[in-house]
């Protein structure tokens, strides 16, 4: 292009370019570390996850590619290809789908969430009713097979997703409702209403579900705190639940025949 | 030095009235059609566990979809027209008039950065109104659908737990739709098409033709959002690998700008906080990127023979 | 549109453009083994466009640059502009250098074929301009005015370029190229494609500038042109100027001399001349007598001239 200039102005130009680029190259990596550094943090608040990750998007180029549309490939793969496979009933290839797009995306919650709820709901629900296999007790452990998916599924989300509550509290629903694992379902509700955002009623699940499992004592505890952490305006104040608590608390005193100066309500 | 800005100022703003009576703005209507394209989609098929998570859902594709598409359009409008300027210059001997007036090369070449720089801010806040709209759309729809779901059971109202369900579900449509993270994210896009335009000015300062400069400024992209892997590669093993192999993933590491690191948007749009001081961070370093470029460019198109 | 007002063109005004006539160097335009060479790397020779040219053209010259396509014309404009690097040698402007931003503000230039920004209407065309050599406000509405009237483009004003026929950009080339006022103009291939009567409007403005005694150094290949406006030409071939001098000296041919009767002759009229001719010593064989002719164009321009000025004078074109 420029081979009419005179070489001493060739010279001068390549110079001064070289120059420039040589000044600010480190400039450049260092701050783009810094850069990445702060971004790993944001990305996969430095799970134990995240070497597995990066491993994992590492091995294919084309993801390294799609990078700058990683996000609308996730949403696509999520909106046509795993709703395809549940309609299809391809319970197989909707699971890898679902993994593909949390591989994608570990900090959307949406895909987790969705994600568990597909395999451990309809892929279960649709395995223990699957008219092509006559044994009942294979239908069960199909069923279990795909509530075991999507329980992993939910806690590789927590595992990304810390601060997420709904993961936590549809953790806790799976364990209550499916595998009647009362003590894992109080567990997983205690810590979703802790988590922002979470509707507050989600605090008196722990208790319930520790009646449910009928361990007096944990309910009698976890009602006990919860009372015990209201201001005295807010006991003044009459609630529905409120009362639920109190009532709760005289009867699990009564069951458990706390000593008088020991009770909350001695009367 | 004032008259030196003056001048950049009236070329920066022919610049863009070239492209709006070009009709370049036109293009906008084909993004529109994608928006609500896509925002139909996502709310005719999708499942959820209960309403506010399918509405959860459906505003992140709504929100991935429309940044999405910003990214894509303005990536086109900036890439097409940066690389056609100088070509289309010099076909049209302007440039021969306007640098045989008191003009100075830089002048000229910044104030053309500068008025697609005012295009691109153009565009990208017409097609924020647009995502605005289709946002605000998809709120309505998940409104309605809360209001259909957690009110069916007659005398809600005087169920606490469904009172309490019905406000934390429209509480959490305000919290995704009305993310004010959503300005941060498309500020941070606006940098990225800057990013792209400057580069392919860079390279129109001594491309032959405009394809050239296209394909060119399409592959920097592309190496760009590889860089990141590149650079940390060179990094830890660069001492074990043969020269060539060192040799080109160290011109990568030292030369194409990073520009993954932009990708952190995707992180707003799913909702997780990525707090302003990163984003300013990563701003400043993509303001310093350009100032290079620019300067580069300048150099290069200094000695250009024209 | 009109372009709104803008306050940083008061504080440049016209006062940018500056004037050094207190220290005014005597050429316009000068050139020192001026050359210029392109490498031709896939054929590994060099091309030279131009081979060391030796140009003085005068402040208030008006020099035509002749020669054929490729001679190395618009590569000299082109190093005069600073538009391209000299391999070897120097020109000077106005005895500065030029690609300078003080010989630029000296210099107006109109490129071959231009086509300018067809989106622009005329009147934005000639504001662009202006403002990139720092005229503004009230200044530059003045002198809009004055270079539509100048180049007669009042129909073309408010009408963008991508409409305008040849002629019209040309003249809007021009108008361009004056906007600043300028001292020496550069015309590349002023007429190139322009119909008669537009190539004859636009060698009329030429003499006009030159009464305004303004420098204009243009290239052309019709040679008739240049010969009604060119004080001097310098004729080009294969990149070197192989002659240069005034029309005059050029062109008059000492071996001859033409009378002039404003009459048309009678046979006997005609025959008493040769007698007294005879009678003052001159050969009867070297007397020839003959009616001049109108060259076409002269014709062509009659007749076109008359009939949009009959035009003109009668009821108004739809």
């Amino acid at each position: 292009m420029n081979a009419t200039l005179p070489l001493r102005q060739r010279l001068r130009r390549a110079l001064l370019l070289a120059a420039i680029l040589g000044l600010w190259a480190p400039f450049k990596i260092l701050w783009e570390q810094e850069i990445g550094r702060e971004q790993d943090f944001l990305r996969y608040h430095g799970t134990v996850m995240t070497r597995q990750l990066r491993d994992d998007l590492g091995q294919g180029l084309t993801i390294g590619v799609l990078s700058g549309m990683r996000n609308v490939v996730a949403d696509l793969i999520f909106v046509v290809n795993v709703t395809i496979a549940w309609e299809n009933e391809e319970w197989f290839r909707m699971g890898s789908y679902i993994n593909l797009c949390t591989v994608l995306q570990p900090r959307a919650p949406v895909f987790w969430d969705v994600g568990g709820w597909q395999l451990a709901w309809n892929a279960s629900v649709a395995a223990a009713h699957d008219p092509r296999q006559p044994n009942e007790l294979r239908r069960i452990k199909a069923s279990r097979f795909w509530v075991d998916k999507g329980l992993d599924v939910y806690k590789r989300g927590i595992e990304n997703n810390p601060n997420y509550w709904r993961l936590w509290a549809d953790t806790g629903l799976l364990y209550q409702q499916r595998l009647k694992d009362y003590r894992n379902a109080a567990y997983y509700y205690q810590k979703a209403s802790e988590l922002p955002n979470a509707p507050v009623f989600y605090e008196r699940f722990p208790a319930i579900m520790y009646e449910d499992a009928g361990d007096d004592q944990a309910a009698y505890a976890a009602w006990k705190a919860l009372w015990l952490r209201l201001t005295p305006e807010q006991k003044e104040k009459k609630e529905h639940w409120k009362e639920k608590i109190k009532a709760s608390i005289r009867r699990l005193e009564q069951k458990l025949s706390i000593p008088k100066e020991k009770r909350v309500f001695p009367n | 030095m004032m008259t030196s800005l003056y001048r950049i100022t009236v070329i920066g703003r022919n610049t863009l009235t070239e492209a709006v009576r070009q009709k370049v703005l036109s293009v906008l209507l084909i993004f529109a059609l994608v928006l609500v394209g896509s925002s139909v989609l996502v709310s005719e098929i999708a499942g959820g566990l209960d309403a506010s998570s399918l509405f959860e859902q459906q505003i992140k594709f709504v929100k991935d979809f429309g940044c999405g598409a910003i990214g894509l359009f303005g990536f086109a409008i900036a890439l097409l027209s940066t690389a056609q300027l100088i070509p289309q210059e010099l076909h049209n001997r302007t440039i021969y008039t306007i640098l045989a007036k008191p003009v100075r090369r830089s002048e000229f070449l910044l104030g053309k950065f500068f008025g697609i720089v005012l295009l691109l801010a153009l565009c990208v806040a017409l097609m924020s109104l647009a995502f605005a709209a289709a946002l605000y759309w998809q709120e309505q729809l998940g409104l309605a659908a809360v209001d259909a779901a957690d009110t069916q059971i007659p005398n809600w109202q005087q169920n606490p737990t469904l009172v309490s369900q019905y406000h934390n579900d429209v509480a959490q449509i305000y919290q995704q739709v009305r993310d004010p993270q959503l300005i941060e994210a498309i500020l941070l896009l606006f940098m990225k098409l800057v990013m792209t335009t400057g580069i392919a000015l860079l390279i129109s300062t001594f491309a032959s033709s405009s394809i050239f400069t296209i394909v060119t400024t399409f592959m920097i992209y592309l190496i760009g959002h590889m860089e990141s892997t590149a650079r940390e590669f060179w990094l830890a093993r660069g001492a074990e690998m043969s020269i060539w192999q060192s040799g080109l993933v160290g011109f990568i590491s030292l030369l194409i700008p990073d520009m993954n690191s932009f990708t952190i948007v995707d992180e707003i749009l799913a909702g997780n906080h990525v707090p302003w001081s990163h984003a300013l961070n990563l701003l400043g370093y993509a303001n310093a990127y350009l100032i290079v470029l620019l300067a580069v460019s300048i150099i290069i198109f200094d000695y250009r023979e024209l | 549109m009109t372009e709104p007002y803008f306050p940083i063109g008061k504080l440049v005004g016209i006062a940018e453009i500056g004037r050094m006539e207190s220290s005014a160097p005597l050429f316009a335009v000068e050139t020192t083994g001026l050359t210029k060479r392109y490498p031709l790397t896939w054929k590994r020779k060099v091309l030279v466009a131009l081979d060391h040219l030796n140009l003085q053209i005068r402040s208030g010259e008006v020099f035509g640059l002749l020669g054929p396509n490729g001679s190395g014309k618009s590569t000299t404009l082109k190093l005069l502009l600073g538009l391209i690097v000299p391999s070897e040698g120097e020109a000077r402007v106005f005895g500065l250098p030029p690609d300078s931003l003080d010989a630029r503000r000296r210099v107006g230039f109109l490129p071959e074929n231009p086509y300018f920004y067809g989106f622009l209407t005329g009147d934005e065309t000639l504001r662009f301009y202006g403002k990139l050599c720092g005229v503004a406000g009230a200044a530059l509405d003045r002198r809009v005015e004055e270079l539509i009237e100048l180049v007669g483009l009042q129909n073309g004003r408010e009408r963008p370029l991508r409409s305008y026929s040849k002629g019209m950009l040309q003249r809007i080339g021009l108008a361009q190229a004056l906007i600043h006022d300028p001292d020496l103009l550069f015309l590349d291939e002023p007429t190139a494609g322009v119909d008669p009567l537009g190539s004859a409007q636009i060698r009329d403005l030429i003499l006009r500038l030159k009464k305004m005694g303004k420098t204009v150094i243009f290239s052309s290949h019709l040679l008739e042109q240049v010969q009604e406006v060119a004080d001097r030409v310098a004729i080009f071939s294969l990149g070197k100027k192989v002659l240069e001098g005034s029309l005059e000296s050029l062109l008059t041919e000492r071996q001859s001399t033409q009378i002039h009767i404003a009459a048309e002759l009678s046979t006997e009229q005609e025959a008493k001349l040769r007698q007294a001719l005879g009678q003052a010593g001159l050969d009867s064989a070297a007397i020839q007598f003959q009616r001049p002719q109108l060259s076409l164009e002269q014709l062509y321009l009659r007749t076109v001239q008359a009939q949009s000025e009959a035009a003109a004078k009668g009821a108004p074109k739809p």
